[in-house]
């Protein structure tokens, strides 16, 4: 995808971005939404990257693949940011795993 | 500028200064990320301002730059921002006696960090004036801090070597975001419902099976909730 649409795009994302953001600051007083309905959305956030990540991890070339240089860097990801707080070391130590895997023993 | 505005953005910054070193590393990331998708630096700073949430740009961007419908960006974007709609109704409050021409850029500012620290505060002091320096204080450092670091990602991108897999930096950004999230018992429900689904639903014309694993990650998530619930009362 390229040119307009690309804008187009950004523009969309820009758009399901503020409009969440701004909604009840800008409408200030005369709006609130029914408990029911805030709590069933507190799942949307983990469910939504939650299926944005897990085909990434374990789908090689279109086949369902669990065990893969990328799955055991995710499983490293997952100990380390369970256990530490520093915001760099689940980087290096992922990517540390993902390069080691594909370039040291080549996965 | 009077000084109640000076001194609530005085405190403001005080509070945020030491969590918004955590910023930078994702910022780099998103930079990175968005290089690696493909696009160039008008593009990605373009997107960078336009959007503001590294969350729903890395996450939307394998979707854009496969062609996936639009509907379908729009719709993946508004569900990984609908927290967003929460925090907006939680710190409302907080503007009150605010004029609109303050209120909408409040808006675009909104993230995480500084709602996480900022709204308890917000709802409790009287003068607005403090109070919106208290918000737009650290919120404007945040936003400064986020757009240098992006553009030093996207910059510094092109000095990285090909072939070294960056692109699975943003997957390690998303799983950092989630792992948080998911100590919650429901929350971890939703999470696996919505990542098996995906998983599952790969297939899916037009990349439906994010949206329906999404919904299903909501459904599965709720009920957790209602199920402990109810077990809760039992025993």
């Amino acid at each position: 995808m390229d040119g307009i649409w690309l804008w187009i795009s950004f523009a969309l994302v820009s758009m399901a971005t503020h409009f969440p953001r701004g909604s009840f600051i800008v409408l200030g007083q005369r709006a609130s939404l029914p408990p029911a309905v805030l709590g069933a959305l507190r799942y949307a956030p983990a469910a939504a990257l939650a299926a944005i990540v897990a085909p990434g991890v374990f789908v090689v070339e279109g086949a369902l693949q669990p065990f893969n240089p990328k799955f055991a860097a995710a499983i490293a990801v997952l100990v380390v940011a369970l256990r530490w707080k520093n915001p760099w070391l689940p980087f290096i130590i992922g990517m540390g795993v993902l390069l080691g895997l594909r370039k040291g023993f080549g996965f | 500028m009077n000084r109640r505005f000076l001194a609530g953005a005085r405190s403001g910054f005080r509070i945020f200064l030491p969590l918004s070193i955590g910023l930078i590393p994702w910022a780099l990331v998103t930079g990175v990320a968005l290089t690696s998708a493909g696009l160039n630096v008008v593009e990605a700073m373009g997107m960078n301002l336009m959007v503001y949430a590294g969350v729903a740009q890395i996450a939307t961007l394998p979707l854009i730059v496969a062609g996936a419908p639009l509907w379908l960006i729009g719709l993946t974007a508004l569900a990984l921002n609908l927290r967003f709609l929460i925090f907006s109704a939680a710190i409302a409050r907080g503007f009150r006696g605010m004029p609109l021409r303050l209120r909408i850029p409040s808006g675009y500012l909104l993230i995480d960090g500084v709602f996480a620290l900022c709204t308890e505060r917000m709802l409790t002091v009287h003068d607005r004036h403090w109070r919106f320096g208290y918000f737009v204080a650290p919120s404007l450092w945040g936003w400064l801090l986020w757009q240098s670091f992006v553009l030093t990602g996207v910059l510094g991108a092109g000095a990285l070597p090909q072939g070294w897999s960056l692109e699975f930096m943003a997957t390690i950004a998303l799983m950092v975001i989630l792992v948080p999230l998911s100590k919650n018992r429901s929350m971890l429900v939703a999470a696996l419902v919505g990542g098996v689904a995906s998983v599952l639903l790969r297939d899916m014309p037009l990349k439906l099976g994010v949206i329906v694993a999404i919904v299903l990650g909501i459904v599965a998530g709720f009920a957790a909730s209602r199920a402990m619930a109810e077990h809760k009362k039992e025993t």
